[in-house]
Order: C-alpha cells, then structure tokens, then sequence
C-alpha cells in the first residue's frame, strides 16, 4: 500500500535523486511497468480523476438517461397519472353520490316531518271541531230544556198564585164563620153578620 | 491493496472493444467497465420495479403498487410545490433523475461498485440538468432568460456587483449539484470500507495471539461503525437523490416562473 504511493507522488524528485541512487532508480523502473494504475493515473490517487474513463460512462449514461427518460414520460408516468385521476374520480363519485343520497334522506325526513305536522294539525281541527259543534248542541239543548223548564215555572208560579188568591178569598169567609162561632159560644147569643163584618174589616185593616 | 479504500472507485473493463473508431467523436478506448455494470443494473432496477408497478394498477393498491405511488407523488408534489401547475410537464424529467440516483446510490450499497462516486456520473446528471435549465430558460423567455441575474428591486450602484454574483452563482449550480452527491457517496463509501478494513486488520492481529487478542475488542467497535454508517448511508442514499431533485425543481422554477415573482 505504501509503495504505489511514494511511487506516483515523489516520482519527480527520485528521478533527481536518480544520479546519487542508482539502485533505488533501478528498482523503481523495474516496478513501474508492473503497477497499471501508477501508469493509468500519474498525476492523482482518486480513479474518479482517471480522464481515459470519462466518456464512456458519459456517453452510457446520457444513453440510459434518455431511454429511462422516455419510459417515464411514455409509459410509467402516464400510467400512475391515470390511476390517480381515477381513484380520483372514484372517490369523488362516491362522496358525490353519498351527497345525493343524504340529501334525499333529509328531504324524506322534511316530508316526513311535513306530514306529521299536517296530520297534527288535522287532528287538531277535527277535534276542535268536534269540541264546537258538541257544545253548540249542548247549549242548544240546554237552552232548550231552560225555556221548557221557565215556562214550566212561569206556569206553576201563575197555578199558585191563583190557588193562593182563592185561599185568600176563603180565609174572610172561615174567619166569619169562626167569629160566629165564637161570639154564640162565649156570649150564648148569636152576633150579626153587619158586627162580624165590621170586626174583621177593623182586624184586617 | 485490498484494504485499500480508494480501490473501490477503480474503474475495471469486464469487456473490451479495444479502441473504435466513431464516426462524430472520433477514436476512442470502447469498453464495458463495471460502471457501466451497475448503471446497466441501476436502470434495470428502476425499469422492472416501475413495471412491476404500474402492470396492473388498482384504485384501491397493493403494497407495491403504494410504494411506487407514494415516490411518485412525493416528486410530483416536490415539483407541483415548488415549480406550480408546470411541475407536471416537467415530473418525467425530475422523476428520471431522482429514481436513477436513487437506485445508483443503493445499488452501491448493496454491490461492490457505486455509480454515483464517480465524478464523471455526478457530473453529466448536473450538465443534463443545468442543459435543460437553459434550454427551456432560453425558449420560454428568449432574451429576457438574462434577467435571471437582474434582481427587482436593487439600487443600481449595487447592480453590477449583484449581476456578476448571480452570474458566478449561475455558473457554479453545476459544479456544486456535480460535488455535493459525488463528496457524499465518496467519502461515505470511503468511510465504511476504513471501517470495515479495521476489522479485518485487528482480526487478523487477534489470529496471532498474545498481545493481539486486544485487537478484538478494536475489531467488535469497528465492526459496530460499520453497521452504523450503513445505516446513516442508507440515509444519504435517499437523501442525496431527493436533495438532488429538490435542486432540479428550484432551478428549472428559477427560468419556468421567470418574472412572475416567487
């Protein structure tokens, strides 16, 4: 490892050293030759600096790049461009058609919804209905009953007072007869009818 | 020699066609090297693996499938982020490079040979991209392409300083995308071979005897480094090929949106 270094680095001054060791100059020669790479890259330890080897791979290389460059824009690129396109497509079909169908489900709900206030509100009339007309008949058939029953009264109230008037007449009378009566059993005489009349009307008045 | 860490990098012909003569680049050393090996195995890689991909696509993937799709739109929103609705005009192009590097930079771990530590690949990835800067920077905006150097907004005592900046900045894109994957892959590969060529050493020295069983607990520490650095290499393999496209699209944005402010 140490020699193809001292080799290609310190070739010059050796060859200046040459006339004072010819020995080492000898050997040196000797081994020149054998070493290919000492002989290849005379100036440099990297290989990537060995020139000779540039413009094949270059020329390779440009070569591969332009093929490689040609398959990606022909046939792979496109093809990975289409899938995605559709997945795409795809996923906005479905969110697309998910939209329609909760849209139709919201407007199944709203008539749904819309229905059951209708038949709410029906319901509703339809009693109040019901409510009005029973009370319209009950009124009816009550103020019916209450006239009857007012006549009735008015007709009861008249019967009395008429049996009560007639009572009124018969009362005089009785107390005629029991003022005759009276007058025979405490006096023994019979008192006139002008003396029980005056009496009563004094009574009465 | 084995334990060298630079061999490595050492270009070898596995096929040579011995020097040919071309008809526009004139004679030239034909051979196929093991660069060309693993750039041949790196583009294979990226053709089957998208193949594989892309055969037969679900809308609901596979795990393969989503693999592919998840690098595919990491580009494609790098370039739809940073470039806007032209990102995808120009996807193919950034994509190419980012898988390309990509596969070189983990082929390299996984073989003995990495494509992108070699100066003369990093550098034709940032010419083609550097070349493509120009071209649509020059057909899109003719002329105005210079205003590329001109900033709005700067007082003109400070104008020509900040032009000839821009213009050295300009020039140096290629130079920097070129060294920064180049340096990274480099001295990463570096890195783990010293490691690994420690282990060696101080096992070989343990093989002895005596004294030398010290160099196990060595050996075990540098084996423990490998294994590290494999793992924080895997981390750069990605990340230089993203870095890399991060680039490209900052660029290519640079020329595409010209004038349109940022």
């Amino acid at each position: 490892m140490a020699e193809p270094h001292t080799e290609t680095i310190k070739h010059a001054p050796t060859v200046e050293r040459a006339a004072e060791n010819d020995a080492q100059t000898l050997n040196q020669q000797h081994k020149a030759p054998a070493t290919s790479e000492a002989t290849e890259a005379p100036s440099s330890g990297l290989p990537q600096f060995q020139l000779q080897h540039w413009p094949g791979q270059i020329a390779y290389l440009v070569i591969l790049f332009a093929i490689l460059y040609v398959l990606m824009s022909r046939v792979f690129a496109p093809r990975i461009r289409r899938i995605f396109d559709e997945r795409e497509k795809t996923i906005g079909g479905a969110i697309a058609s998910a939209k329609s169908v909760q849209a139709e489900a919201a407007a199944q709900a709203e008539a749904a919804r819309q229905s059951l206030a209708d038949a709410r509100a029906k319901a509703q009339k339809t009693a109040a209905d019901a409510k009005a007309k029973a009370e319209a008949e009950a009124k009816a058939s009550h103020d019916a009953q209450e006239a009857e029953l007012s006549a009735k009264l008015h007709a009861a109230e008249a019967s009395i007072r008429v049996a009560r008037d007639a009572a009124m007449g018969n009362v005089s009378t009785v107390a005629a007869d029991t003022a005759h009566a009276i007058v025979e059993k405490l006096t023994g005489a019979p008192a006139t009818g002008e003396q029980v009349s005056a009496a009563l009307a004094q009574l009465q008045g | 020699m084995a334990t060298d860490p630079i061999h490595q990098f050492q270009i070898t012909k596995l096929i040579d066609f011995g020097v040919v003569n071309l008809p526009l680049i004139g004679k030239t050393d034909l051979a196929f090297t093991n660069s060309h090996l693993a750039m041949t195995v790196a583009f294979a890689a990226i053709v089957i693996f998208l193949t594989i991909v892309t055969a037969n696509m679900k809308v609901v993937p596979t795990r393969t499938q989503a693999v592919g799709e998840q690098l595919f739109s990491m580009i494609d929103d790098l370039g739809e982020s940073i470039i806007g609705h032209e990102g995808k005009k120009l996807f193919p192009f950034v994509f190419t490079i980012f898988s390309f590097i990509l596969a070189m930079n983990i082929l390299g771990l996984l073989l003995t040979f990495t494509v992108t530590s070699q100066l003369a690949i990093t550098a034709t990835f940032a010419v083609i991209t550097i070349l493509l800067v120009l071209i649509i920077g020059f057909a899109r905006n003719g002329l105005g392409f210079f205003k590329l150097f001109v900033p709005s907004g700067v007082p003109i005592v400070l104008l020509p300083v900040i032009v000839l900046i821009e213009f050295v900045s300009f020039l140096l894109r290629p130079v920097t995308l070129a060294l920064r994957l180049f340096g990274n892959m480099l001295g990463g590969h570096v890195a783990l071979k010293v490691f690994a060529g420690f282990v060696v050493a101080l096992g070989a020295l343990a093989a002895g005897g005596g004294f030398g069983l010290l160099g196990i607990p060595g050996a075990a520490l540098s084996l423990s480094m490998v294994v590290a650095l494999t793992a924080l290499e895997c981390l750069v393999a990605f990340l230089q090929a993203f870095v890399f496209a991060v680039l490209t699209c900052i660029y290519l944005n640079d020329v595409v949106n010209l004038g349109h402010g940022h």
